[in-house]
């Protein structure tokens, strides 16, 4: 295994589903490998593109699995859309799953001006998309918010459709181009880095999605490690134009990568 | 040259054959092209919703007496062969079933060429033009259908299609719309599931209606695109697509035509005519012209 060709790194960014957890299971090694970095004195931040339960829920979820993790450790979308929507006074019409429902609450939801796509899952029904579809198609100026543009994730092994493909779908339908908040946005990579006080060139991003993890990390200025597993499959491997700076078969091995490297 | 006309019409020929093909070939001599085949599209040039454009009804008959084969080609995401053919029926136009070709139709063609088993996504009227084809198993699967199929367009059914393609089922889209209309306003068409899934699985649709290029010429089936022509009124649709497969398009200023709707291609159309019945004077004059004089 070769060396990352970064050797100062103060912090890793690391993805949840597919890298920490598959479904209901923890992937195995990969709380040990989160409790070695810890050790090791990198700072940590799990940026997740999850929008189908609330920050809470994870934390409750991952702790479950054996991980030590707060409410502050994970970065979803949800919040920063919130601030935006504020700051914008914008209302939304929200096409997202209901667990995450509450988190809008304090917003202004009458006489929609924009619309919000979260990963709604059994939400994404006919009548659901056709509503938002008449709210773009009747703005004069059509806003839609995506909440990541995830192609599709891992859910206990069987691969299911994520926000991305349905934001596809109304972009064309309303002839609109959606804003994307979450990965791979540099805005939510640079962020997060915000928050741990470490700067792009010195942190690495850990994901399963080639594309959204991997590829806006190294857009951002982070070194990309890709996992073999959650959704990663064999053609990633030979994407046109993302190449991660590294390949390993789980995190536990991206960690020991990382550690290694390090000066 | 007799002798030649003879032998590429087979030994077992009618006299009515062998002129025909004898007035061909010298008009091929002369450099004329002969009419082999005319498509002629549905809505909008032989019917506006249930009223028949003036004069098309007897203007097809016309058409007949030429002998020139003629198909009749439409998109269509619900209408199967059978309901197109008895509302033509209806109208008084004299056709027969088979020469009806849909873009239902020619996806049956397709999978049925390339022995494909699908996963159907179309409205449960399409489903007779499929028959044979409905019934596989999910595992048995090896290609995907799009057409309208709202109560198919829901994430538990998109996600068994995607997962498909994923195994490099290919995705076969009736139709690429964006989105249409419906008594309670605007609704979404097949074009936004298609792209999503393309997304999803990084993949290609194939669009088996007008205006592509493997739609005419599977209604053309053997038949040189040279020598034939597409009577629409739908600029891009018909004529453009038509014409790019290197097929005549002659324009009808009826339907959804707009004034200036000719110069919205390139190259224009061939022909621009006012009506079916115009178009069709227009092709009987031409066969007249070329081939009259035999
Ligand atoms: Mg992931
Ligand atoms: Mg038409």
């Amino acid at each position: 295994m070769s060396l990352l060709k970064n050797s100062r790194i103060g912090g890793v960014l690391l993805d949840i589903t597919g890298v920490l957890k598959d479904g209901g299971i923890a992937i195995p090694g990969s709380v040990e490998a989160v409790r070695k970095l810890r050790e090791a004195g990198l700072a940590v931040k799990l940026v997740t593109n999850e929008t189908q339960i609330t920050r809470r829920t994870m934390v409750s979820c991952l702790v479950n699995l054996g991980y030590s993790v707060q409410e502050q450790d994970i970065v979803p979308p949800c919040p920063a859309l919130i601030s935006l929507l504020q700051h914008e006074n914008l209302r939304p019409h929200l096409l997202v799953h209901p667990n995450v429902l509450p988190e809008f609450e304090a917003i202004d939801q009458s006489n929609p001006n924009c619309v919000v796509l979260g990963d709604a899952g059994d939400n994404f029904t006919y009548e659901n998309l056709n509503k938002a579809f008449r709210i773009l198609i009747n703005m004069e100026k059509p806003r839609l918010f995506s909440l990541g543009q995830g192609r599709y994730y891992s859910d206990s092994e069987s691969l299911m459709l994520d926000v991305g493909v349905f934001t596809a779908a109304l972009e064309y339908a309303a002839d609109v181009k959606a804003e994307i908040i979450g990965k791979p946005q540099p805005e939510f990579f640079r962020s997060a880095l915000r928050d741990m006080g470490v700067v792009p060139e010195e942190a690495v991003m850990v994901g399963d999605d080639v594309v959204s993890d991997v590829g806006g990390a190294q857009n951002c200025g982070l070194t990309g490690v890709l996992v073999r597993t959650g959704k990663y499959r064999p053609v990633d491997e030979k994407h046109p134009t993302v190449h991660p700076d590294a390949i390993v078969d789980d995190l536990a091995h991206a960690v020991n990568l990382i550690l290694k490297s390090r000066k | 040259m007799l002798l030649e006309c003879i032998r590429s019409i087979g030994w077992k020929c009618n006299i009515t054959r062998l002129i025909t093909r004898l007035k061909e070939v010298i008009r091929m001599a002369a450099g004329k092209v002969p009419v082999k085949a005319v498509l002629i599209d549905l809505s909008g040039t032989l019917h506006v919703e249930d009223t028949a454009i003036p004069g098309a009804v007897d203007a097809l008959k016309r058409l007949r007496h030429s002998n020139i084969p003629i198909k009749f080609v439409t998109n269509t995401t619900k209408e199967s062969r059978r309901c197109l053919y008895e509302r033509l029926i209806g109208l008084g136009f004299e056709l027969k079933e088979g020469e009806i070709w849909s873009s239902l139709w020619a996806a049956q063609d397709l999978l049925r060429s390339r022995n494909l088993q699908p996963m159907l996504m179309v409205d449960d009227a399409a489903l007779e033009d499929f028959s044979g084809l409905t019934d596989f198993k999910e595992e048995e699967q090896n290609a995907v259908v799009i057409g309208l199929a709202p109560n198919m367009f829901n994430y538990s059914q998109l996600n068994k299609a995607f997962r498909l393609l994923l195994n490099g089922a290919p995705l076969i889209a009736i139709h690429y719309g964006r989105y249409y209309k419906r008594s309670d306003g605007l609704a979404l068409g097949p074009g936004p599931f298609v792209r999503g899934l393309e997304y999803a699985a990084d993949c290609r649709s194939e669009v088996v209606g007008k205006p592509s290029s493997a739609f005419f010429q599977s209604a053309l089936g053997d038949t040189d695109p040279a020598h034939a022509v597409m009577i629409g009124d739908d600029v891009r649709d018909d004529i453009g697509g038509a014409q790019a497969l290197g097929m005549r398009g002659f324009l009808v200023q009826t339907g959804k035509y707009r004034p200036g709707d000719e110069s919205r291609i390139s190259p224009s159309p061939a022909v621009v005519c006012s009506h079916f019945p115009e178009a069709v004077d227009i092709l009987l004059k031409e066969c007249a012209q070329s081939g009259g004089d035999l």
